[in-house]
């Protein structure tokens, strides 16, 4: 169990401000913020590169604020590898064992076990910079691996790889993940590696950790606009609330899941949303009219834009969309469940 | 590029470049080819040139050891942390290379000659005004700049990252250091101990200052090279000159072959 109370640091244009996570035995935590949102930093002290300003950190209940690094047992893998590229990948993985001045027969054998681990048993005599992105970033996994870390801390570790590459490489993560059981939090900026790999996700910006959750509990109700627009919710409407369960966005009256009063702000997730020709008004559902605007084509889902006073944005599929076929201009229903419509009171007016 | 689409611009840069390639390749033949090769190796060969490369190259080995301890340590504190007076420290860490090396010879000669450090220096038994520890000295305050410039940009092209994956393995400062940024700039550090070395090699308006120039004593290659010239022996001023000159375009070649990206300025 990792927890981390009130960490803030501050390095210049990057700084951490009051962040507290907890981070369970065995649990896939992902971060996920914009770029400058100060994830690295974070990653950095957890693994005792910099030290905080103020907070402190526990690892299963220890003090570990005031550890170095080197005692730390925190592994780290970045972005860009970082390969020791004077030594062979036999050698990259082995270097912390050899750290502990470990029997070098032990050593080997450990090697032999992380590097077959992660498929690149065939490439221990190479030096880093003949393999390939992929192959570079098994052996910096290996090498962080092989130590059996407390915590494994990962830095984008695929964004650096082309889509075949990243996507073995995922899956890989969660077999990794299933088979050593090792905590691990992941840096990224990217939502598939969300969805297919973590227990819980952190939402960070701007050196702060806005939200914690489920991943389908910050994708279906995120609780501020910040995180409702990071996280693709494409219909995002300011209005009232009332506490009979309906909020007024200009002439509309949206029924949602819960009555909350004074403004709030509503997301409806636009894959959520149906289109029909005919009104087919059902007990309790949102129903109102509109006029097609725009119909674009994107790989297989098709995006179109429904103006009813608020405009809406509506994802189909392509075989939903041809059975409703429908033409710019053409008027249309649209209808969505009050539970899709997620609610929570508008914060600060900052962006979306 | 076709002969037939050649500006007038891009003639008269060429030339020029030509013109005074010729004219450097024609100054270092010049010093080559001024005496017969039977008397060139003669003054080679003569007790008094030996006794200077000996000099020479004991004193600037010695004076590049020393920058070279000096210099790590200062370039990877400029290159790693931040400090109150970083910037100034990077500034007179500068200075002797800027300051003609007269002037640093006097500088020196003055601290050691007569400044109550320098005295209780030599009433220890250390001695630097007039002797050859005093060459060491010169080349070692002239040319620390330049060690410690190309160990600076070594390290400081040395991603950081690679010491923080290091820690999280086990290793303490000091350990990663060893392990990773130091064999991580060896091809660096190398060029910049040649390009020390060859500076050291010579020297001469410091130590000229500080050590003096008596022959058989304080007589490196340049020294020598000076003495000879002054006292019209020729040959024996041209050898000198002609193993300088031998160094220099080693030294040169050493340093371009290794010092990849790193830049002395």
């Amino acid at each position: 169990m990792l927890t981390i109370n009130s960490l803030s640091k501050c390095l210049g244009e990057f700084s951490l401000t009051d962040i507290s996570l907890s981070v369970g035995d065995e649990e896939y935590f992902i971060v996920l913020g914009p770029t400058g949102a100060g994830k690295t930093i974070l990653l950095e002290t957890i693994a005792g590169i910099y030290s905080p300003d103020s907070g402190r950190i526990f690892l299963d209940g220890r003090d570990i604020t005031d550890v170095p690094a080197w005692e730390r047992n925190i592994g780290m893998v970045y972005q860009d590898y970082m390969l020791f590229p004077h030594l062979t990948v036999e050698a990259n993985i082995g270097f912390g064992l050899k750290s502990r001045r470990a029997d070098p027969a032990f050593i080997r054998e450990k090697v032999q076990e992380s590097a077959d681990l992660l498929n690149i048993g065939h490439l221990l005599h190479r030096y880093p910079g003949t393999l390939s992105g992929g192959e570079q970033q098994r052996a910096a996994i290996a090498r962080a691996l092989v130590m059996e870390p407390e915590a494994l801390l990962l830095d984008e570790p695929l964004s650096a790889l082309d889509v075949k590459t990243r996507e073995n490489l995922r899956a890989e993560l969660a077999r990794i993940h299933e088979a050593t059981g090792t905590t691990i939090i992941h840096i990224t900026h990217n939502f598939e590696e969300v969805f297919d790999l973590a227990d819980r996700v952190a939402i960070m910006r701007g050196g702060e950790v806005v939200q914690v959750g489920t991943p389908e509990e910050i994708f279906r109700r995120p609780d501020s606009d910040f995180v409702a627009g990071f996280v693709g919710m494409e219909n995002l409407f300011r209005g009232e609330g009332s506490p009979d369960g309906t909020v007024a966005v200009g002439d509309l009256r949206i029924r949602v899941g819960r009555g909350i009063s004074g403004p709030v702000s509503v997301a409806i997730r636009p894959e959520e949303i149906l289109l029909s020709k005919e009104n087919l008004p059902e007990i309790g559902k949102n129903v109102f009219a509109g006029q097609v605007g725009s119909v674009r084509q994107n790989g297989g889902l098709v995006r179109v834009s429904v103006d009813t006073g608020i405009p809406f944005r509506v994802t189909l599929t392509r075989q939903g969309f041809e059975e409703v076929d429908i033409a710019p201009g053409d008027a249309i229903y649209l209808a969505f469940r009050p539970s899709a419509a997620h609610v929570y009171p508008s914060g600060s007016p900052e962006g979306i | 590029m076709s002969l037939g689409n050649v500006s007038r611009f891009q003639t008269v840069t060429v030339a020029v470049a030509l013109l005074i390639t010729a004219f450097i390749v024609l100054v270092l033949i010049g010093v080559v080819t001024h005496s017969p090769p039977a008397v060139l190796i003669e003054s080679l060969l003569s007790e008094e040139i030996q006794f200077a490369v000996r000099l020479s190259i004991i004193t600037s080995v010695i004076s590049t050891l020393l920058c070279i301890l000096v210099a790590m340590p200062v370039a990877y504190a400029l290159a790693r942390y931040s400090f109150p007076g970083k910037s100034l420290v990077n500034m007179m860490m500068d200075i002797p290379m800027a300051l003609p090396p007269l002037v640093a010879g006097v500088g020196l000669l003055l601290f050691f000659g007569v400044s109550p450090i320098g005295k209780s220096l030599a009433a220890a038994g250390l001695t630097f005004v007039f002797t050859p520890l005093g060459i060491i000295v010169a080349q070692f305050f002239v040319n620390l700049p330049y060690m410690l410039r190309v160990a600076r940009s070594t390290f400081q092209s040395v991603n950081p990252r690679y010491e923080h994956v290091a820690k999280t393995l086990g290793c303490t400062d000091a350990q990663a250091f060893r392990r990773v940024t130091l064999p991580m700039s060896a091809n660096g550090l190398l060029a910049g101990a040649v390009i020390t070395w060859s500076k050291g090699i010579g020297e001469f308006g410091a130590a000229l200052m500080l050590a003096g120039a008596t022959r058989m004593k304080t007589e490196t290659l340049p020294l020598s090279l000076f003495l000879n010239m002054s006292t019209g022996k020729l040959e024996y001023a041209i050898s000198a000159a002609t193993i300088l000159i031998v160094i220099s375009i080693i030294s040169l070649y050493v340093f371009e072959r290794y010092s990849g990206a790193t830049h002395v300025y």
